[in-house]
C-alpha cells in the first residue's frame, strides 16, 4: 500500500519573507477552492463573490509564508495519529472541565521550558498547535528551540507525553530530528 | 422521539456541558494564560459533540466532511489564537504597559 503523498515544491529560499512561489500559490488556490465549495456549495454562484477573494487571499498567504523545503507526508502515519489525537483531545476536555466546573477550581499554573526536537517548520507548526489541544498544557511561546509550555497543574510533569506526541508528528512529516535526540 | 433523536439530544446536550464549562473556566481562572486552556480545549470538545448530534439526526456523508472540516479549522484557529494570545501575555510581563 502506498503511504505517502508527495508535498514537493520546486524551490525554495532561506528567508522568511520571500516572493511568493507560482507553483504554491497555484495548489493553495486549488485546495482552497475545494475547501470553499465544500463550505459555501459551489452550485450557488453568489458564493464566490466572497468565496474567489478569500480563496485568492488566502492561496496568496501560503505561498509567501510556507517554508519547507520538499518532503513527503506520511499518510499511514497521519492514520495512527488519528485516534491519539481524538482521545487526548476529549482528555482535555474533560480535564479542563472538571477543573473548573468543582465547588473549588483545581488548578496550579505555571510556565516550564520543553527543548523541541522537530526541525521541519510546518512539523512545528502542527505540533505548536496541538500541544494547546492536549490535557492540562499550553504552547505559549516558541524562541529557536525552546517551547515554553503554560500547564495548568505544574504537578503534572507533561513532557513525556510531549516527547511521545512529537514522535508521532515527526513520523507525520518524515522529520528526523525528534528521533535524533531522546 | 426515536433512538436517533434521543442520541442525537444527548451529544448535543453533552456539547453545550462542554461550552459551559469553556465559559465558566473563563470567568473562575485567576490568570489569562489559565484561561486560554479552557477556552481551546473545553470549547472544541463541545463543538465535536454538538456536529456529531447534528450528524446523528442528518447523516449525509458531505454534511459529515463539511462539519468535520468546520472542526479542523476551529482546532487550528483556536489552537493559534491561544498561542498568539499567550506569547503576547508572556512577552509583555514586565515590559510595562503597551
Amino acid at each position: 500500500m502506498s503511504s505517502n503523498v508527495s508535498l514537493s515544491t520546486p524551490r525554495d529560499g532561506e528567508n522568511s519573507l520571500r516572493r511568493p512561489s507560482t507553483y504554491r500559490f497555484l495548489m493553495g488556490g486549488l485546495v482552497f477552492s475545494a475547501v470553499w465549495s465544500i463550505f459555501a456549495g459551489a452550485r450557488d454562484p453568489a458564493s464566490w463573490i466572497i468565496g474567489i477573494p478569500a480563496v485568492v487571499a488566502a492561496a496568496w498567504c501560503y505561498a509567501s509564508l510556507a517554508q519547507d523545503r520538499r518532503h513527503r507526508l506520511s499518510l499511514l502515519a497521519l492514520v495512527r495519529f488519528m485516534p491519539v489525537f481524538l482521545w487526548e483531545s476529549f482528555k482535555g476536555g474533560i480535564d479542563v472541565a472538571r477543573r473548573v466546573l468543582g465547588p473549588r477550581l483545581r488548578v496550579d499554573p505555571g510556565l516550564l521550558d520543553y527543548r523541541l526536537g522537530l526541525t521541519l517548520p510546518s512539523a512545528r507548526v502542527f505540533f505548536v498547535d496541538l500541544v494547546s489541544l492536549l490535557p492540562g498544557t499550553l504552547s505559549a511561546d516558541v524562541q529557536g528551540d525552546r517551547l515554553r509550555v503554560h500547564a495548568l497543574d505544574r504537578g503534572l510533569d507533561p513532557a513525556g507525553d510531549l516527547r511521545r506526541l512529537e514522535r508521532l508528528v515527526a513520523a507525520i512529516f518524515g522529520d528526523d530530528g525528534a528521533m535524533l535526540r531522546s | 422521539m426515536d433512538v436517533a433523536d434521543w442520541l442525537s439530544a444527548g451529544f448535543i446536550a453533552a456539547g453545550l456541558v462542554f461550552f459551559v464549562a469553556g465559559t465558566v473556566g473563563l470567568l473562575r481562572l485567576p490568570d489569562p494564560l489559565s484561561r486560554l486552556h479552557a477556552l481551546t480545549k473545553a470549547d472544541n470538545l463541545g463543538l465535536l459533540l454538538i456536529a456529531l448530534g447534528l450528524l446523528v439526526r442528518n447523516p449525509d456523508p458531505l454534511l459529515g466532511l463539511k462539519l468535520g472540516l468546520l472542526w479542523l479549522l476551529v482546532l487550528a484557529a483556536g489552537a493559534t489564537g491561544a498561542h498568539l494570545i499567550a506569547r503576547r501575555a508572556i512577552r509583555a510581563d514586565g515590559e510595562g504597559a503597551q
